[in-house]
């Protein structure tokens, strides 16, 4: 009998063991956070040159910081000083000199030195890095050649002829990058650079967390040279928390995989005293509706993204609710008010805790360009005309009316029209029916007779399959093709994407800066996102020539025609609608969330209001004085709400405040300098 | 059972290089490039390249053999002798920072979350697989024999087809049906217990009670077929016949011999438990290891996929061999 209990006693045993063992729980209530959120899922990494998903990059942003940052609370989104006070640019528009300040220092107390972003951005050009915006860089004069260079030996390296001595090649790489590179750290609080062409949005580039500097001493601990390829690889570790030094508004005390991090300000930041907690808390959820939930039971201040399924269900709460403050509301948003503003004066009510703006993104239908596709049959996308038959047949206000229901804006451009000041939009095809079915029979389909089966690719989750489904209904009924939907797993879908595996397939597209090129660069001939293998002569001209135009205005107007082409005429992106981001925090509590279009938002200007913390004062944009703007955006919200009168829908809210009335929607406004926006590339969309 | 263990052990290596191979196979078959974002933007292709190369994916052979090198604890060896990892030691000195973390089994960085490595999330995630897994055996070991023992006293009693009813139930419904049955009543209509997490006791019952029922209800059936063929055998006649008492003999006699199927069941369901409970997992929240199971996957996150496979194999077989030792130590007539 003894005998038997022995494995039972084993198994109690090891359970107390492992029960005592786990340091999970947290000390005390929120580990005694001042400000607790849920940062959209998970981090995937803090090394400043590797991130690229938006989340990770506002982290980047509170953790560190760069020459200059944005003043998200501008509508121009000016340049304002970071660790640089003070820079001067030549004349030819080419070389930036910058002054660091003497109070910027790494949060281990050290001076942050101009050398530290020669060895940042040089980590942004290795290719062993495996920086997604390596290009941004590469605008720097050399920066593209010593890519290119280090490349080419890299691939020589262990063949014969070539170098085999993975620290022979990493000192003369150092030498080239010297040599070749026009960057350089005059002293310890001046770097100059040189561009290799005048970049119009170069200085606002700046402000991309992939230009922040990361502490070298720290970093080349954990750097490898590969003696069987010859690359430098980074080790990962020294983004944990305790260990990463940075040099931002915050510091990083804890990181446990997918349960939490946690924040402390930076006691060396130099502009400490603005910020608005002492302590940070960020929660992982997974699960989008566990997501609301924290925030409904109190128990995070913020949501950076709303995915739960019933979020048109939250949006139309918050629509009944703006109807019972009709009257104020329309005062405040006549005035020109930040749409953020006008939830915080009025009364504190739990529908009106969502934040929904339009965002710098575009949703699209891409076609194949090829002319064959990849099992060999003719592809009927190859010509123009089928293309813009084909667009003009879809009714983009019914998706975004009855499928979507988020309010979004019905787009027939691909830039998101009134995001960039100064970029004037061009119209783009209509919705026209007739239209399309007299260019398919011109490209010698009448009434669809001759084409095959349309197939159109999308991924399962996140109702791409409802969009399909209208979409298809929408040519059938108009065009008399027959089409099939080709609904695939996300890995194989981008496989078959890159691969050209397709006739028509779903996409979006967010834009990485306030330039129309973030946008108009996907239909260049060798763009490594150019996934529809779309190659236009004219279209190439454009774009060089804007490339190299000096005079903004021309250089927009240029961009115009560019836009103008692949909108009206060649048609390789069909766009759908501008995206809307939604957020949950109480206006009441929480302050320094834009609702600008760009859609940046920066932790470290959050602050919660009348906490004693912080400057405690409500940040908003400036309101915009009555004028064209205001006058068309009241003109556009009548139109709306007579045609939900009389298409007798509830969906839409009878004033659309969800599609920020006070944000610019014609490009008129002036603006002292072009405005840039946060990357939010690669994301699965909403 | 010397000789027995000793067969074992030699065995383990094979086992495993076999479930490797499958694996590696199995894994780099799934279509996709695992570093390549799924949507927005894309670097350049000689980015790429380097990425690929630089974690070995552009050749299975390269991959195949670097992997089990640094796994098996040989490039571990082969730096300590090399002086390798002195020297890095002693640079972090230098310049006052923490030297990096090294792993005598480096299980490889994770391509889906680039900061982490995968000892340090298997490393997070065990702990609670395991104390999940534990409880849940033990629960089921409780419940079952307690429902064999009282169906093989009465065969075809209420009792009995109350237990077989419950049985029944625990090995047909999913648990995620179970999972949000108890969830419906225990927290959000009596308010008992936690929705979900982990770190506190009450966050562990509902999930623990969850993943026990199946168990349980195969414990149970296990004990009741041993019991009732026991109370059957002559020893048992004989007992009675010397005035033991009805206690003692289910108890001492019947039960010793019949729960010997079930002691050879807790290997397998021990290892079961701890890494099979994504669904578990799931509905509860909790932070464990069958997540990594179906993520790593999907996300064709190579290096994670290794890491789990192998854990989970290795515990497979080591409790399998436990339970063998155990079997034998409790039974001498098994080994012969």
């Amino acid at each position: 009998m003894v005998k038997l209990l022995i494995p039972i006693l084993i198994l109690a045993l090891a359970i107390g063991i492992t029960i005592v063992g786990d340091d999970s729980a947290l000390p005390g209530k929120n580990g005694g956070a001042d400000f607790v959120f849920i940062n959209r899922g998970d981090v995937s990494t803090l090394d400043l040159q590797k991130m690229s998903w938006s989340q990770d990059l506002r982290i980047g942003r509170a953790l560190f910081e760069g020459l200059v940052g944005l003043d998200i609370f501008s509508h121009e989104y000016n340049v304002k000083p970071g660790v640089a006070s003070r820079w001067e640019i030549s004349d030819d528009k080419r070389t930036y000199t910058f002054h660091l300040r003497a109070d910027a220092k790494w949060s281990n107390g050290e001076p942050v030195k101009a050398g530290d972003f020669v060895y940042s951005w040089r980590r942004m050009l290795l290719p062993d890095t495996g920086c997604d915006y390596i290009a941004m860089a590469q605008i720097i004069e050399g920066a593209k050649e010593f890519t290119t260079w280090r490349e080419q030996r890299l691939g020589e390296f262990g063949k014969p002829g070539g170098e085999n001595d993975a620290r022979a090649l990493w000192a003369e790489t150092e030498k080239k990058f010297a040599e070749m590179v026009l960057l350089t750290a005059v002293d310890d609080r001046t770097l100059r650079f040189t561009l290799a062409r005048p970049t119009p949005y170069f200085l606002e580039l700046l402000a991309f967390a992939s230009f922040y500097p990361v502490y070298p001493a720290q970093v080349k601990q954990y750097e490898v040279l590969d003696d069987s390829s010859g690359r430098l690889n980074t080790k990962s570790g020294w983004t944990k928390g305790g260990v990463l030094i940075s040099n931002g508004p915050y510091m990083l005390t804890g990181w446990r995989f997918k349960r939490d991090m946690t924040f402390e300000k930076n006691p060396h930041y130099w502009a400490k005293e603005r910020l608005g907690f002492d302590r940070m808390l960020m929660l992982s959820v997974e699960d989008v509706n566990a997501q609301v939930l924290a925030f409904r039971s109190g128990t995070v201040h913020w949501l950076s993204d709303v995915a739960a399924p019933y979020r048109a269900e939250i949006l139309n709460q918050k629509r009944e609710f703006y109807r019972e403050h009709q009257v104020e509301y329309d005062r405040m948003v006549a005035e020109g008010l930040d749409p953020a503003e006008i939830d915080r004066r009025l009364p504190s009510d739990p529908r009106n805790r969502i934040g929904a703006y339009s965002a710098f993104g575009t949703y699209f239908y891409s076609f194949n360009c090829q002319p064959k596709l990849k099992d060999g049959r003719d592809n009927p996308f190859v010509d123009k005309r089928v293309r813009r038959a084909f667009a003009m047949a879809v009714d983009k206000r019914r998706i975004v009316d009855q499928v979507r229901r988020l309010g979004e804006r019905p787009v027939s451009v691909l830039v998101p029209p009134g995001s960039i000041a100064g970029y004037r939009s061009p119209d783009g095809l209509p919705y026209d029916p007739e239209r399309a079915r007299r260019e398919l029979a011109a490209a010698g389909y009448p009434g669809g007779k001759g084409l095959p089966t349309i197939e159109i690719l999308f991924t399962k989750d996140g109702g791409h399959d409802l969009i399909a489904q209208t979409i298809k209904k929408d040519w059938e009924e108009h065009l008399g093709v027959s089409v099939e939907l080709a609904m695939k797993e996300i890995k194989v879908f981008r496989n078959d994407v890159r691969g050209q595996n397709y006739m028509v397939s779903r996409g979006s597209w967010f834009g990485d800066f306030g330039d129309p090129a973030t946008f108009l660069d996907l239909s260049r001939k060798d763009d490594g996102n150019n996934d529809r293998k779309y190659a236009s002569a004219e279209f190439e001209d454009l774009m060089n020539r804007s490339d190299n135009e000096q005079d903004p205005a021309k250089r927009f107007e240029l961009l115009h025609q560019a836009e103008k082409l692949i909108m009206e005429e060649d048609m390789p992106i069909l766009p759908m609608f501008q995206y809307v981001e939604m957020q949950m925090f109480d206006p009441h509590v929480l302050t320094g969330v834009s609702s600008h279009p760009r859609q940046i938002e920066n932790i470290q200007d959050f602050d919660i209001l009348g906490d004693g913390k912080g400057p405690d004062v409500p940040k908003m944009l400036p309101v915009r004085p009555a004028g064209r703007g205001n006058a068309k955006n009241a003109k556009r919200a009548k139109k709306d709400k007579r045609r939900l009168q009389k298409t007798n829908q509830s969906v839409v809210c009878g004033v659309s405040p969800i599609s920020s009335p006070c944000l610019p929607s014609s490009p008129s406004r002036s603006s002292r300098s072009m405005v840039f926006a946060q990357a939010r590339s690669p994301r699965t969309s909403p | 059972m010397i000789t027995l263990i000793v067969r074992r052990l030699a065995q383990f290596p094979l086992i495993l290089l076999a479930i490797y191979t499958l694996t590696v196979v199995l894994a780099w078959a799934i279509p996709g490039n695992p570093l390549e974002k799924p949507e927005g933007r894309q670097p350049p292709a000689e980015v790429k390249q380097a990425m690929l190369r630089q974690y070995n994916l552009d050749r299975f052979d390269r991959f195949y053999f670097s992997y089990l090198d640094s796994a098996l604890g040989v490039r571990y060896v082969r730096e300590s002798i090399s002086g390798e990892a002195a020297r890095r030691a002693a640079s972090a000195k230098s310049s006052g920072l923490a030297p990096p973390q090294r792993y005598v089994f480096d299980l490889g960085p994770s391509l889906q979350y680039e900061d982490w490595r995968v000892n340090e999330i298997v490393g997070a995630a065990l702990p609670v697989s395991i104390t999940l897994g534990l409880c849940a055996v033990a629960i089921a070991l409780v419940i079952g024999v307690f429902a064999g023992v009282i169906g093989a006293v009465k065969p075809n009693s209420f009792a009995d087809l109350l237990t077989l009813a419950v049985a029944l139930i625990g090995i047909s419904l999913p648990s995620f049906v179970i999972g949000t049955t108890l969830v419906l009543v225990f927290p959000v209509w009596l308010g008992v217990g936690a929705l979900g997490g982990w770190g506190q006791l009450n966050q562990l019952v509902l999930p623990a009670i969850t993943l026990s029922l199946p168990f349980a209800a195969y414990i149970a059936r296990l004990t009741r077929m041993g019991m009732l063929e026991n109370l059957k055998a002559d020893y048992i006649r004989t007992a009675r016949a010397k005035g033991v008492g009805e206690a003692s003999v289910l108890l001492k006699h019947a039960l010793k011999n019949a729960f010997l199927p079930v002691l050879s069941y807790l290997g397998p369901a021990c290892a079961m438990a701890m890494t099979g409970s994504f669904v578990v997992e799931k509905v509860f929240s909790v932070p464990g290891m069958g997540q990594h199971f179906v993520n790593g996957v999907l996300n064709k996150d190579l290096f994670l996929i290794m890491g789990v496979v192998l854990i989970f194999a290795t515990m497979l077989v080591a409790f399998n061999l436990a339970v063998d030792v155990l079997y034998t130590w409790v039974d001498p007539r098994i080994e012969s």
